[in-house]
């Protein structure tokens, strides 16, 4: 039972870790909360099963080309529901700007794919039982993502230009940064994360149209629980996420294993509201 | 007494009215086209059954259109697309009630649809006919209009009940569900069944369909003592989960339950052929095949009709076409007898005895609008699937 819970629970986690990096890395830059991400883990699976399933590319190509697709329509979110809102200042509506965008893809996914899920392939001919290619590959995409962005945000210019938009949005224009570009470069970014997630969680959530609210949702929970913005904390909370979720379902199972879910989700925010990693933030008075 | 201006005119107005609503409608009623409103879910969800069904009641209104139509009226289908959400269902009875005035309305089709919609239906006191298994579907006295074409959820319970334990002779049970409102009333629904039947239910529970890990669950089935799985879903990927967990850790146990245990889509997504081993999941007689591998002569004229007019069968299930082709032709027959007017066809259907549709053999009474026999709920093998039909279960007769 326990290397159940740690096989699944890693593996569903890190799926869940994704999502909420998907979140981060579109706020970090432009400080909108794009509700997107889970639409982005949802077509993960369907490119991938799309381009390799259906349209026989090989798996790296497919890989590739999923990616690619992601980061698109990570570049048209920014340009069809961020942009045109954020010249509205200070309004928060890019909420429903992208919570609409997103809607509207689901639908579109569900016409044209299928209502019905729908198979995933076997990426590499290996693994089977508790070490299936299923539940490793999801932790290391997660770790990788994680690396590389630790890599880009510290060692590289433009990372540094978006964790300078990131602090200071007036001062790092002022400086001549291009916001805009950065802005769509972080979007293009996180689509290529958040299909990461769905690609390599494709064998555990199949590729399905209804994933989108799911991931949407659970994905969300290790941002509130790591701290908006802070990828490590993303990453701890989605793990934490992942293994409590599929302990509770060994343990209580059923609906209760939700609601077990969601009641330590808001003792965690009551005690400590800024998350596990984020930092309190002082208000100016 | 002076007669002003305005009096004439409104008298003139309250004429044309009186000819036009009294005197001219059975005129126009003789000659005017039956609409029927139709409310399949063709997109969104639940839509495999909507797309099924809404090939075999095209084809129904086309041959009776073809044929000259009903004493002389054409039928019009007016079809609202209800995205497999409740909302838009409701929405589509509320226009084609109160815009379209249809005389009759076929559907909703998914449960969850005809339960928000049913009691709409009613009060604007038009003959529906449905075919979603629900049980407080239809009721005599809240909706007196409307008459199921197909089984209940007690019948389609029943006969898996009656498959394991008297057929199987199989006593420990687990009935799963997803959470779904049709999920969790078939399993509250089923559990006092199995036992009212002299079965243990070892384990119930009603799991979210999206759990992409069913391993825990089947665990404490198998700890349990449960000799067999009941699973009531539409869920192609929920059920698909639970025969390959089954698999998986290698418990040979029957599979018996729901009819999408035997879709393709369900197939799609095992993991291995045997998977599909032990699974036996409902059907019905006129849609299945015997023994000695045929089907009835009825459903085999209406196969070679479907092959005529180039219908495909291959990517759904028969039972659904058929039973898209009958509820329009048994609303053609009611106009043909008595016309379409609401009470004489209510009258009308309350005596139907035996009317034979493809899916079924129809009956209602006064007091029981659930027209669909017993009798023809059967259980089949899900890995026997071929042009939409399955063969009947071991254990049943030819």
């Amino acid at each position: 039972m326990l290397e159940s819970i740690v096989s699944y629970g890693l593996a569903i986690g890190a799926i869940y870790a994704l999502i909420g990096i998907t979140y981060n890395v579109m706020f970090t830059a432009s400080r909108v909360f794009s509700f997107t991400s889970g639409m982005l883990g949802m077509l993960g699976g369907v490119f991938g099963a799309l381009f390799i399933n259906r349209l026989g590319l090989p798996v790296g190509v497919g890989f590739v080309a999923t990616l690619a697709g992601g980061a698109l329509i990570g570049i048209v979110t920014e340009i069809v529901t961020v942009r045109p809102v954020l010249k509205s200042l200070d309004q928060h509506l890019y909420v429903l700007s992208t919570l609409a965008f997103a809607l509207l893809v689901q639908q579109f996914t569900a016409i044209e794919w299928s209502t019905e899920p729908q198979p995933f392939p076997r990426l590499l001919p290996i693994g089977t039982g508790l070490v299936d290619q299923q539940f490793w590959l999801p932790v290391l995409a997660c770790a990788a993502t994680i690396i590389g962005l630790e890599l880009l945000y510290r060692h590289t210019l433009i990372g540094r230009a978006f964790l300078a938009i990131s602090e200071d949005n007036y001062a790092a224009r002022a400086l001549g940064l291009p916001e805009q570009k950065l802005r769509m470069t972080s979007f293009a970014l996180a689509g290529a994360i958040g299909t990461l997630a769905g690609f390599a969680g494709g064998e555990v959530l199949l590729a399905f149209f209804a994933n989108e609210p799911m991931l949407n949702f659970y994905g969300f929970v290790p941002v509130a629980l790591g701290g908006m913005g802070s990828n490590r904390g993303a990453v701890i909370g989605g793990l934490a996420l992942g293994l409590f979720q599929q302990t509770a379902n060994y343990l209580v199972g059923g609906i209760f294993a939700s609601v077990a879910v969601f009641v330590v989700f808001i003792i965690v925010l009551l005690v400590r509201p800024e998350g596990f990693a984020g930092a309190t933030t002082a208000r100016r008075v | 007494m002076p007669i002003s201006r305005r009096q004439v005119l409104a008298g003139s107005a309250a004429g044309a009215a009186s000819l036009a609503t009294g005197l001219a409608r059975p005129a126009i009623a003789a000659s005017e086209p039956i609409r029927i409103g139709f409310l399949p879910a063709l997109t969104g969800p639940s839509s495999s059954t909507g797309v099924a069904i809404n090939r075999g009641t095209i084809l129904a209104i086309d041959e009776i259109n073809a044929a000259g139509g009903v004493a002389g009226r054409k039928i019009e289908l007016i079809s609202r697309d209800t995205q497999s959400d409740p909302t838009k269902a409701v929405n589509g009875v509320a226009e084609l009630i109160g815009r379209q005035k249809v005389h009759f309305v076929w559907g909703p089709l998914n449960s969850g649809e005809a339960l928000a919609a049913t009691p709409l239906i009613a009060r604007g006191g038009i003959p529906q006919v449905d075919s979603c298994w629900v049980d407080s579907l239809t009721d005599v006295t809240k909706y007196p209009l409307a008459y199921r074409n197909a089984p209940t959820n007690q019948q389609v319970g029943g006969a898996a009940s009656h498959y394991i334990l008297d057929v199987l002779k199989l006593k420990k049970v687990a009935v799963i569900g997803d959470t779904t409102g049709y999920g969790t009333a078939s399993v509250e629904a089923y559990v006092p069944m199995v036992k009212g039947k002299g079965g243990d239910v070892v384990y119930q529970g009603e799991v979210d369909a999206s759990n992409p890990d069913l391993k825990p669950e089947l665990l404490r089935m198998r700890d349990a003592g449960a000799q067999v799985i009941m699973p009531w879903s539409v869920n192609a990927g929920f059920l698909s989960r639970i025969l390959n967990t089954r698999g998986q850790m290698g418990w040979d146990v029957p599979v018996v339950g729901q009819t999408t245990l035997g879709s393709g889509q369900t197939k799609a997504l095992l993991e291995k052929p045997e998977y599909w081993n032990k699974v036996y999941q409902n059907n019905f007689r006129p849609c299945s095949f015997t023994s000695n591998g045929k089907l009835p002569p009825r459903t085999v004229e209406f196969v070679d009709r479907l092959k005529k007019a180039k219908i495909e069968m291959g990517d759904t299930l028969l039972w659904w076409i058929a039973i898209g082709y009958d509820a329009p032709r048994m609303i053609a027959d009611a106009v043909k007898a008595v016309g379409s007017e609401p009470k004489k066809v209510g009258d009308y259907w309350n005596t139907l005895k035996g009317w034979p549709g493809v899916y079924g053999d129809i009956s209602f009474t006064a007091t029981n609008h659930n027209g669909y026999p017993d009798d023809e709920v059967v259980m089949c093998e899900a890995n026997s699937f071929r042009e939409g039909a399955f063969n009947l279960a071991p254990g049943y007769g030819a």
